[in-house]
């Protein structure tokens, strides 16, 4: 029964994309050209130097292209779902969430579960288009992919815990509308979305290695392009998993203390 | 003068119903600069690494991001609310707007103040300070004249972009996703020569999605690069009317839309 429970949770979102089909129009032809577009600007950048930063013009548009197709992993319109933390808490709906027998937070996780193997789907398939045309290439070995299929998991937990926090805002600020937006920012920028973190100085990849967000995308990414070693691979592994654990005590600790803010019909 | 009295009656409630919310206006303002900084540091890590881009000097391919953004934040300050426009029609606030005496458009606008804008502005101006101190040319006042009207150019070539996609949203709400992503495209690959891509998807972000408009052909002709643009030169030099005619157009379009949109209830 609660495998069931936790089935219909987590189809939610992916059933109300699969009734737009604009929106899924939008997303392909997004995906398509988002790809075109970052493809031809690394050839393009790559055209007249050798290798950079460490990259070769391969690795780059690799990296790149993989980027683009990771973002689609947790890119869905949850405002218009209307099940977002921000609208129950302007509407005072977030009371339901404690009092259906799902508790919230496992509630929230479903909902996130099952917008990201959605997401994966759309992934697997644009790097399967990808690697049928040569605009990626494939891993090294099938110890790189398995290290890097480990990695990207632990990524996206990661990612998940950084979304619930911001989520878990609204409880104190009731507004998140700009915290969702700076963290938008910071994850593209941290994490090596807008271009790969190698490129930046010494004292950036620094900074961010003290940050989860290069856990998300960067660390799993570096490994797939092998930017990253394979003998490195278990001193990252081990910092991602960290991150995982500290990120979850403190989203638990933060929905313990949430539900007591939470008030029915005036207390 | 009466419509300006209202408007900025309205707008000054606006600003203070934002400010009801403190921590959310000074994170608003943080939003905004910090969005415009991450279109700089994407900028300046490629401008680093791949010196001489699409051969331009590192001071002239500045002022395409700064044009960009200037013209980026005066859209958000006057015009950005189309933005709203989808979430406005699937929570019916549209057709409220609708048996107001106000025109719709205007009173999209003035749904709320744009507080991000403020940080929109101040980095912009920064870079663009930066941009023309750096910057070799000779600004004399014909000079600073076309840069002033492509900022305007540009700033209605981008509401044209989001007023079209708003046309969409009366149509089909889900519109406005395409919004975000248009917003996304102008960030990323308006703010250096296109020539660094291939002839057809520098095509595409010219004639498709006429992103070049904006600040690349502006910058262009500014910089003196203005024949090795892949379109004639009067064209290139032409941005700003491009951006007002754009704009018109959008606008009839916007006109036209809401003549023949259906709410709920029919």
């Amino acid at each position: 029964m609660a495998v069931l429970h936790a089935w219909r949770a987590a189809r939610v979102t992916p059933l109300g994309e699969l009734h737009a089909p604009p929106r899924m129009t939008a997303v392909l032809i997004r995906l398509t050209v988002q790809v075109v577009l970052v493809a031809s600007l690394w050839s393009g950048l790559y055209a007249h130097s050798g290798p950079t930063a460490g990259l070769s013009r391969e690795q780059a548009i690799t990296y790149a292209v993989l980027a683009v197709l990771a973002s689609r992993l947790r890119e869905l319109d949850q405002y218009a779902g209307r099940d977002s933390v921000l609208q129950h808490m302007h509407f005072g709906t977030i009371v339901y969430w404690y009092l259906r027998p799902l508790p919230p937070a496992r509630y929230h996780a479903l909902r996130a579960l099952g917008e990201q193997v959605y997401g994966a789907a759309w992934a697997l398939a644009g790097y399967a288009v990808c690697l049928a045309v040569g605009v990626v290439e494939p891993p090294k070995s099938a110890a790189v992919a398995g290290v890097f299929l480990v990695s990207l998991l632990l990524g996206q937990l990661i990612l998940y815990f950084i979304m619930l926090l911001i989520d878990q805002w609204c409880f104190w600020m009731l507004r998140n509308n700009s915290a969702v937006l700076i963290l938008i920012f910071a994850q593209n920028l941290l994490s090596g979305v807008y271009a790969p973190l190698w490129f930046f100085p010494d004292w950036f990849r620094t900074m961010s290695g003290f940050l989860p967000f290069q856990a998300t995308l960067s660390v799993p990414l570096s490994l797939y392009i092998g930017r990253i070693r394979l003998a490195d691979a278990g001193g990252q592994l081990a910092i991602q998993a960290g991150w995982v654990v500290v990120l979850f005590l403190v989203t638990r600790f933060l929905w313990r203390r949430a539900a007591r803010r939470v008030v029915s019909q005036g207390g | 003068m009466n419509a300006v009295r209202i408007a900025w009656r309205i707008t000054r409630l606006n600003i203070r119903a934002q400010m009801e919310y403190r921590v959310e206006f000074l994170l608003n303002i943080a939003i905004g600069a910090i969005w415009q900084v991450s279109v700089i540091v994407f900028a300046t890590v490629l401008l680093a690494r791949f010196t001489g881009m699409g051969g331009w000097d590192s001071s002239d391919v500045l002022l395409i991001p700064a044009t960009r953004m200037l013209a980026h934040g005066l859209f958000v300050l006057f015009l950005g609310r189309l933005h709203g426009v989808g979430r406005f029609i699937q929570e019916g606030i549209i057709d409220i707007y609708l048996v107001r005496p106000l025109p719709v458009h205007r009173q999209v606008q003035l749904q709320y103040f744009p507080t991000n804008a403020i940080g929109d502005l101040t980095v912009a101006a920064g870079l663009m300070a930066g941009a023309l101190s750096r910057s070799q040319l000779d600004w004399n006042a014909g000079r600073i004249t076309y840069l002033l009207a492509c900022l305007l150019g540009g700033m209605l070539l981008e509401a044209a972009l989001f007023t079209t996609v708003a046309c969409a949203s009366l149509r089909f709400p889900a519109a406005d996703y395409w919004g975000r992503w248009l917003e996304e495209l102008l960030g990323t690959f308006g703010s250096y020569p296109l020539n660094v891509l291939p002839k057809a998807v520098g095509g595409l972000l010219t004639f498709g999605l006429p992103l070049a408009f904006v600040a690349y052909f502006p910058a262009a002709v500014l910089t003196g690069h203005g024949h090795d643009t892949g379109v004639p030169y009067w064209l290139a030099a032409a941005s700003p009317l491009v951006g007002l005619l754009a704009y018109a157009a959008a606008r009839l379009l916007w006109r036209w839309s809401l003549d023949h949109y259906t709410g709920v209830n029919g």
